[in-house]
């Protein structure tokens, strides 16, 4: 059985995804996809994933998408300047597009099926989620030296998903790829200065 | 988890739809966004049913790309438009020969 929160949040993310890419005006587009965003988020805290869950709002809700009306108002289209779209019959991609996600659903909408229908078959354990149950406390462990302390001296223990459990796992296991994304941001930084500065 | 990838390839098909077929600038750089998500849902969906906590530093790393995709993407508009008054890929065809 599918979730209810989940099952919701997916039709308001599907139709404001389609709205998304359909709209002609680029400021109803940034719109919906807030709203797609906001309904991602909601998917990620139902999965227990509330850090990702409040950094997707913080990043993509507050600094990318009011990026995005930042310089639709820069550029101020007027309804000539947005151009002529593709004629509907030019986009035979969305033909393409629509078989390949219908494939996909097919495809799993018949897993699913088979599942529910208490079928086995090879690979049935990755079809499965796990039942909800209340999150334990995960016990945060030091890769050497056993528990994390924290300043009370006692074992440190964050909810799963949570700031401190992402937080170690993050920066014990994945500092350096971390470190090459600060470098990366940086670079973009600088680069965004560079192209859209009119005189440097 | 079937549910969860099966939105999961729906939002990339969606975005990829967008991202090839839309002449907007703006709306291709808000459809490989939603490319990106699609991934997202993906990945999160994984850690949550192998319970391994890992798939949410990648979703991290996936977002702080995005955010610097993003911030380059919208400044080479910024400047294409100066140039060009125009925002249009239909227009933007000085590579013909």
């Amino acid at each position: 059985m599918i979730d209810p929160i989940f099952g919701a949040c997916a039709l308001v993310s599907l139709v404001s995804a389609v709205m998304v890419v359909t709209r002609k005006n680029p400021v109803y587009s940034a719109l919906w996809l807030m709203q797609c965003f906001l309904a991602f988020a909601v998917i990620f805290f139902s999965l227990g994933a509330t850090f990702v869950g409040a950094m997707h709002i913080l990043v993509y809700t507050g600094a990318i998408l009011v990026l995005f009306l930042f310089v639709i108002m820069l550029l101020n289209l007027k309804e000539h300047e947005l151009g002529s779209e593709a004629p509907l019959p030019q986009k035979a991609v969305l033909l393409v597009c629509v078989a390949l996600t219908a494939g996909a659903l097919g495809w799993s909408g018949y897993q699913h099926w088979k599942m529910e229908s208490g079928r086995t078959f090879k690979g049935a354990r990755i079809l499965t989620l796990p039942k909800r149950e209340a999150p334990k406390p995960v016990a945060l462990m030091d890769d050497k030296n056993g528990p994390l302390k924290g300043d009370d001296d006692k074992p440190m223990t964050s909810d799963w998903g949570g700031v401190k459990h992402v937080g170690r796992e993050l920066f014990y296991t994945h500092a350096f790829p971390f470190e090459i994304l600060s470098m990366l941001i940086i670079v973009a930084v600088f680069g965004g200065v560079v192209l859209a500065k009119r005189k440097l | 988890m079937i549910p969860y990838l099966a939105l999961s390839a729906a939002m990339f098909m969606i975005g990829a739809f967008g991202a090839v077929s839309r002449r907007n600038l703006l709306i291709v750089l808000m459809s490989i966004e939603l490319m990106l998500n699609g991934v997202n849902i993906a990945l999160v969906a994984f850690a949550y049913h192998w319970q391994n906590i890992e798939g949410h530093v990648f979703v991290l790393m996936v977002m702080g790309v995005a955010a610097a995709e993003v911030a380059v993407g919208l400044a080479l508009i910024i400047a294409l438009f100066r140039n060009r008054k125009t925002v249009n890929t239909g227009d933007l065809t000085d590579l013909k020969g």
